[in-house]
């Protein structure tokens, strides 16, 4: 069995079950662009001064917020996809029937939220554009190739964290804690919204144990002010380990997840 | 391909935290089978659905073995091998048609889209569904119909290891003899098994039928 043809057809059945409700599907893009247009005029309010927060990274609240919604609304991707998907498969009872083929649980992981990731880039494509179209964005001094390792480096770990996530589901069904987290902490804790300094010390430090805070960090300055490799390399060596940690980790976890539901009886509960 | 399965026991656990008893589903269930065709009968809750979920892969045993030709098989051989056809349509992709169920039911089996189709509309003839069926979105289709869409699924695989769990529910008089006659030419070069509350159907589609009781073969 090619695992290529295994996620052509996830993304062939998903494309088709979310496109048969066509409102919802149009709806989705429109939403992307209205939550940027909040924060567009909210960063008009306080005009282009630059916080002393942001001074760091070089750009107004705008500037900062946009390039942080894109690339979080991108790598969370992965955080809530695989739990998300799989509560649907149980939900539709497919999950039994998907997981009675030969199917290895690696191609299983890869297939699940292919089509996620592909509406993510649709939807960063819409987030491109209106910054460019719309609100007139510039990143004129961005280092690209360090954005972009930052960018791989986050995907792959966020994916892993919701491949964890998919593990609760697999055991409890509903009630997933890591969800919980991510889901409730990640955009008040990593600095999606405003830069982690602007935190009290208890709360930064929190804010120290999550990926999310590196990713996002890294992001904007090699996005906003054109760091290099060398400049964000502490970020970068926090992510690296984030996934040589997470990345196995995870996937054994779900095996055993599976495993334990086939043992229990429950892949076919929800 | 000889199956042999030796003191199968399988116990679903009581949920987390609930004072239920664990439940005892299967109790030493010992059986060699070879190409050809076995019904199984009994009351509700007997075994049925929970040997041939083992059988395919989907459950793990806890105790006893099964054998393939000889070598001990755990459930990804089995997986690889079996094919099962559940005993309600409860597992299919309701928004999707037919068909593109069965396109996609087929890839994760290693079946290429044209042999999904192709099977799909062969199979789907000889059970009296109609190809504006396999056109048809599935959660439009009558639930004859949805059990004949599952009975393809299962076919198409040409698994050597045919489940049928109450393959004749819902089904009409056409179909029931189209399936007793596709149960009968697989079962020339396959081992199916098949369950049914039926005695007369098991009787003109099986050579020998076995009686579950309480998880035992009776």
């Amino acid at each position: 069995m090619s695992p290529a043809r295994v996620i052509l057809a996830f993304i062939r059945k998903d494309f088709l079950a979310e496109s048969s409700y066509r409102l919802s599907f149009s709806l989705g893009a429109l939403a992307t662009l209205a939550n940027l247009a909040v924060f567009y005029f909210i960063g008009r309010l306080f005009g282009a001064n630059l916080a002393p927060q942001l001074e760091a990274f070089g750009t107004d609240y705008f500037g900062y917020v946009f390039a942080a919604l894109a690339f979080f609304g991108y790598i969370g991707t992965g955080a809530g996809s695989y739990a998300g998907r799989l509560r649907e498969e149980q939900t539709q009872g497919t999950l039994e029937a998907t997981l009675s083929t030969p199917l290895g649980v690696f191609p299983l992981l890869a297939a699940m939220s292919a089509w996620n990731f592909l509406f993510a880039t649709f939807e960063l494509a819409i987030y491109a554009v209106a910054g460019i179209f719309i609100f007139k964005l510039d990143f004129p001094t961005a280092n690209w190739p360090a954005a972009a390792l930052v960018f791989f480096l986050s995907a792959a770990c966020f994916a892993a964290l919701g491949v964890l996530s998919a593990c609760f589901v697999m055991l409890f069904k509903r009630g997933n804690p890591m969800a919980w987290v991510l889901n409730n902490f990640e955009g008040l804790l990593g600095g999606v919204y405003f830069p982690v300094t602007v935190l009290p010390a208890w709360l930064a430090a929190v804010s120290n144990l999550l990926p999310v805070t590196y990713a996002v960090r890294a992001f904007q300055l090699a996005l906003n002010k054109g760091a290099g490799v060398a400049e964000i390399k502490g970020d970068l060596l926090v992510l690296t380990a984030f996934d040589i940690l997470l990345i196995p980790a995870s996937i054994w976890l779900f095996g055993l997840a599976v495993a334990r539901a086939r043992k229990a009886g429950t892949l076919g509960e929800y | 391909m000889l199956i042999e399965v030796s003191g199968l026991e399988k116990i679903f656990p009581a949920p987390f935290f609930s004072r239920a008893a664990p439940l005892r589903a299967l109790t030493g269930v010992t059986l060699a089978v070879g190409p050809g065709v076995l019904g199984f009968e009994g009351p509700n809750g007997s075994g049925k659905t929970t040997l041939f979920k083992v059988l395919a892969g989907i459950l793990e045993t806890d105790g006893g073995t099964i054998a393939v030709d000889g070598q001990a098989a755990g459930s990804a051989r089995l997986r690889a091998l079996a094919a099962f056809c559940p005993p309600n349509p409860r597992s299919f992709y309701y928004r999707l048609s037919a068909l593109e169920n069965l396109r996609f039911f087929g890839a994760l089996a290693g079946i290429s889209p044209a042999q999904a189709v192709e099977r799909a509309r062969e199979l789907g003839a000889r059970l009296a569904l109609a190809p504006a069926d396999l056109e048809r979105r599935f959660d439009r289709l009558s639930e004859g119909n949805m059990q004949k869409v599952s009975l393809v699924r299962a076919f198409s695989r040409r698994a050597p290891l045919l489940l049928l769990d109450e393959p004749f529910h819902g089904l009409d008089e056409k179909a029931c003899a189209g399936l007793i006659a596709l149960i009968a030419e697989t079962g020339r070069s396959s081992t199916v098994l098949l369950s049914s509350h039926s005695r007369a159907l098991l009787a003109a589609a099986a050579d020998k039928t076995f009686r579950l009781e309480a998880g035992r073969l009776a």
